[in-house]
């Protein structure tokens, strides 16, 4: 497409599309009118051309495609009114059912607790996580809190033993240094080392914690032919949230890393729960010599409940069910869809309402 | 109503209902720190054994990182059991915070909804008070990730049996971020892949050129670009599908034909043209044919008394002085040379057009005039627009006798539809495979400009050093040592630049007063900042915080608190701008083979630099 096209292309489009297509990439582009949102995206599109063309026409053909998906929204909204209990019943067997009472404060709270002190026993995704590590490269994608640390910890541990060299990275400086405080604890001081721009605490030790630029840097001096740390040896690559990767900043260091990363060396990427990790996997295994596996759940460890509180000091739980409604951000509790609304009325400057 | 509710009063209800601990995520730092401070003078002390708890786990902390030991937060968090962990705070701090957490010693930490990430503790609750956060400079709403990210810290494993995520409004809260946040599937991620000046160097330096473009196939860019082009070509199959019908006719690209044709038709339609029957040399030199120009005719010269055009023909005119002092009509035509070289002429309004004295001195003049003169370069334009020439020619079009003439009008709008979008699909699918090289060359282009990289794409001998620096801004500060800029300069002066170049944040704050060196060398840095505009972004450079860095390096006696005490600064960000400028200054120290005196210098600075709160953490 030539400049001259896409901007005849632009002009044609409704201003929403052009605000939407403004988002991320023009600054307060809402306070622009459509000639100079036109001229601004054009200015920003120089840098990244093929992604924006693509961006702009697939808003284009979703413009298209809804005029066909409005009418059975319609159909849908009518429903309620021409009631078919038969067939809502059938389908609200999956569905937490709207004429179910909404929980009670009490039930909501019920179960506040410290669990028994058990044995610790590892997940069955952790030991699957493990094993599929012999065979090829990993990801990880569970929710927070899960317990990444578990296979990260023992899989450096395995990797170890066979006496192959661990490097474990982090986004953040603080956050490798709260690591290495925690390695030490499991492994021992000597057995862990860090490395930072200017410093190298026990650089020859086996597992070595470093934030992820530092490693890119390792991998391009050694591509570059000087090798430093042993990367001959380096059996296991532990990239610690890696869904830094869509970080608009630094993500470009963790692409990088991965694709420098000695094909000897398995790699082990821990992430919170993001919506594409097989891409991600699918991306590994293209270009990795061994096949990655993806180890994917998002059933939390400790279940988690939501509630609302009012400025007043009124507790109501968030949702009609105790637990969340997965996939239903509609099913809010009464109590709280009152008071929140009431909230809004008092709070919102007159004429300003949503 | 107050319109969020108040600090203490969140604790107390969550405390009655047995949802401590928890983490209260907050707009800002400033919403941190008022939340502390209205602590202060409440009365709901914690009960003398967990005061005595905290204060262990706090000793032992504080014998880790002696640099928090008076910080003023302490007498609050032991009394009350509530702290504050943000980006402002020290990271020793944040330590501590997090090590009473984990012990379970707090009952709550006001933390910022932005430095989420950072936050690696868990608690029973957490509680979320906005629905948006401020990212760069605008206010953006949160990601599910985000929120799931956040509601994540709720529930210790092996401490709790079920955890928390609460809501509380607070002014321009939207509640629906918040739910979707919660109930959601996290958002795909993207890739962010930038290419950037050290990247090409190390990887020029590690491979051939011709090796490169493979290598940038295997990112994950590229990956998520052919993803997006798989699904144009799959597009581009179905259009190929759909064109089937509209295959070649009497004539084969019958959708070109026509659009011709209607194009030629419509504009004929519209048309009233002005025709005059000069061929364009004509009407090229008709403009310079003014009054007093010397005009070579086909076996004499004349000169140009007036031009006009002829009242029925409308085409153009001259009255020429001929030798001789014959006063001549004649078609413009009749003028074979227009020369560069003009005569006096007193202009009059009637004939002859010009003063009797005027023709006496111009027919003298044009006597003497030499044998050869120069020529007036005229350019005759081309043809004019081709659809014109089309238009004079429609009856060369076979269309309106043509058998499918009925077809081709019904078809067209369809089909010439399908075939724009086959062309947008067919360019798009192209920029999306090659768009990463592109780039790759643009920068590559860049560096052969600054002689970084030779003609052939190898790396010269600045080129060989210059890869060694790979930080944000890496062309400015290859381009200052270049320059000398740093020759002679002082380790402050050195590093204080440095932390300018670093510094990304735009937040204001009163400064140390700048030196007058320091104020030069970086007007020089500016300047040059700016000339490397088109090629990188240029950084802040703001001056006052340069002056921070120079104080501390300046005076190795200066104690961290006599260096808080010099700004508004927040604490964690003095302390984030030193430990950025010592990440700068090592890049600047691997130098040491090319530039012993820089990266002497430079190692000098990191020496004075790393003392005190510093030396605490690797």
């Amino acid at each position: 497409m030539t400049t001259d096209e896409l901007e005849r292309l632009l002009a044609q489009q409704p201003l929403g599309v052009l605000h939407r297509l403004a988002r991320g990439r023009v600054h307060r582009h809402f306070r622009a009118g459509k000639r100079r949102l036109i001229e601004l995206l054009l200015r920003h599109s120089a840098e990244n051309r093929a992604g924006f063309e693509s961006d702009l026409l697939a808003l284009i053909s979703e413009r298209e495609a809804r005029p066909a998906i409005q009418p059975v929204r319609h159909q849908r909204s009518e429903r309620p009114k021409t009631s078919q209990p038969g067939h809502r019943l059938h389908s609200a067997q999956h569905e937490p059912d709207h004429h179910e009472p909404a929980a009670s404060l009490a039930a909501w709270l019920e179960g506040i607790g410290v669990p028994l002190p058990q044995p610790f026993v590892p997940d069955p995704w952790q030991e699957d996580a493990l094993a599929k590590l012999q065979s090829g490269d990993v990801i990880v994608s569970v929710p927070t809190g899960s317990g990444k640390t578990y296979v990260a910890v023992e899989a450096a541990r395995r990797a170890m033993d066979e006496n192959r060299t661990v490097i474990y990275t982090s986004p953040l400086k603080a956050l490798s240094n709260t690591k290495y405080t925690e390695f030490c604890r499991i492994f021992g001081a000597d057995r862990v080392g860090i490395l930072t721009g200017d410093r190298r605490d026990n650089g020859q030790a086996p597992l070595l914690i470093m934030t992820t630029e530092i490693l890119r840097n390792l991998l391009y001096d050694a591509a570059g032919g000087e090798i430093d740390v042993r990367l001959d040896t380096l059996g296991l690559v532990i990239l610690d949230e890696s869904q830094y990767l869509a970080d608009p900043e630094r993500g470009v260091v963790w692409e990088e890393t991965i694709i420098f990363c000695p094909t000897q060396a398995r790699l082990l990427l821990l992430s919170a729960s993001i919506g594409n990790p097989h891409d991600i996997a699918d991306w590994l295994t293209s270009i990795r010599s061994t096949p990655c596996h993806l180890i994917k759940h998002s059933k939390r460890t400790v279940p988690l409940r939501a509630g609302y509180l009012h400025p007043d000091g009124k507790l109501t739980p968030l949702f009609r069910t105790i637990g969340i409604p997965y996939g239903h951000p509609v099913h809010l509790h009464p109590e709280a869809k009152r008071l929140f609304a009431r909230y809004e009325d008092e709070t919102m400057p007159s004429g300003r309402r949503r | 109503m107050p319109p969020s509710i108040h600090p203490v009063d969140l604790i107390i209800a969550l405390r009655q209902k047995h949802l401590t601990p928890a983490i209260v995520f907050l707009t800002s730092r400033r919403a941190c720190d008022e939340a502390m401070e209205s602590f202060e003078h409440t009365q709901s002390f914690l009960p003398p054994a967990r005061q005595e708890m905290i204060g262990k786990v706090l000793r032992a902390v504080i014998d880790q990182y002696p640099s928090i030991a008076e910080h003023p937060l302490i007498p609050t968090v032991q009394r009350i059991g509530v702290a504050a962990h943000h980006a402002g705070h020290l990271p020793s701090w944040k330590i501590a915070v997090e090590e009473l957490m984990r012990n379970g010693c707090l009952d709550a930490v006001f933390a910022t909804t932005t430095l989420a990430a950072g936050v690696d503790f868990p608690a029973r609750t957490v509680v979320i008070t906005q629905s948006s956060i401020r990212k760069a400079r605008d206010f953006t709403d949160l990601t599910i990730g985000e929120v799931q990210q956040i509601a994540g810290r709720a529930g210790r494993r092996g401490k709790d049996l079920v955890g928390f995520a609460i809501v509380t409004p607070s002014p321009y809260i939207d509640l629906t971020v918040l739910t979707k946040g919660l109930t959601g599937h996290p958002e795909a991620i993207n890739s962010q892949f930038v290419i950037s000046y050290p990247m090409v160097l190390n990887l020029l330096k590690a491979h051939p050129l011709d090796q490169i473009q493979p290598i940038l196939a295997k990112s994950f860019a590229q990956f998520q670009l052919n993803q997006r082009a798989e699904v144009l070509e799959r597009k581009l199959d179905e259009l190929h599908r759909q064109l089937e019908p509209y295959g070649p006719r009497v004539c084969t690209d019958w959708i070109s034909q026509w659009q011709l044709f209607d194009h030629v038709r419509r504009q004929r339609t519209h048309r009233t043209p002005v025709r005059r029957n000069e061929p364009p040399e004509v009407a090229a030199r008709f403009h310079f044919l003014t009054p007093g120009r010397v005009a070579g005719l086909s076996k004499s010269r004349g000169v140009v008394l007036r031009q006009y055009r002829s009242k029925g023909q409308k085409s153009p005119m001259v009255t020429l002085l001929r030798h001789g002092g014959a006063i001549t009509e004649c078609p413009a035509a009749i003028v074979t040379e227009v020369f560069d070289h003009m005569l006096d002429c007193a202009e009059a309004p009637v004939y002859p057009w010009c003063t009797p004295e005027s023709i006496e001195s111009m027919l003298r003049d044009l006597e003497e005039l030499p044998p050869r003169l120069p020529v007036l370069p005229i350019l005759v334009p081309k043809d004019e627009l081709i659809p014109d020439s089309i238009v004079q020619t429609l009856g060369d079009f076979s269309c309106p006798t043509c058998p499918s003439r009925s077809a081709c009008q019904k078809d067209h709008a369809h089909a010439s539809k399908l075939r724009q979008e086959q062309h947008r699909h067919t360019k798009a699918i192209q920029a999306l495979r090659t768009s990463l090289w592109h780039r790759f060359q643009e920068k590559i282009d860049a560096l052969q400009r600054f002689g970084y990289l030779s003609p052939t794409a190898h790396l010269t001998d600045t080129g060989e050093w210059a890869r060694l620096i790979r930080i944000d801004h890496s062309l400015l500060i290859t381009e200052l040592v270049r320059a000398d800029a740093f020759t002679g300069a002082s380790p402050a002066l050195l590093a204080a630049v440095m932390s300018s170049i670093a510094h990304d944040d735009d937040r204001p704050g009163a400064f140390p007063r700048i030196s007058t060196g320091l104020a030069s060398l970086l007007a020089q840095v500016r300047k040059l900042a700016e000339s490397l505009s088109p090629y990188e972004d240029p950084p802040l450079l703001r001056a006052d915080i340069a002056a921070i860095t120079e104080q501390w390096i300046g005076d190795p006696t200066l104690t961290w608190i006599g260096l808080c005490k010099k700004t508004t600064m927040a604490e964690g960000d003095i302390y984030r701008l030193l430990a950025r400028t010592l990440e700068f200054l090592s890049q600047l120290h691997t130098l040491r083979d090319t530039h012993p005196a820089l990266a002497d210098c430079a190692s000098q600075a990191i020496a004075i630099l790393r003392r005190g709160v510093l030396e605490e953490l690797p």
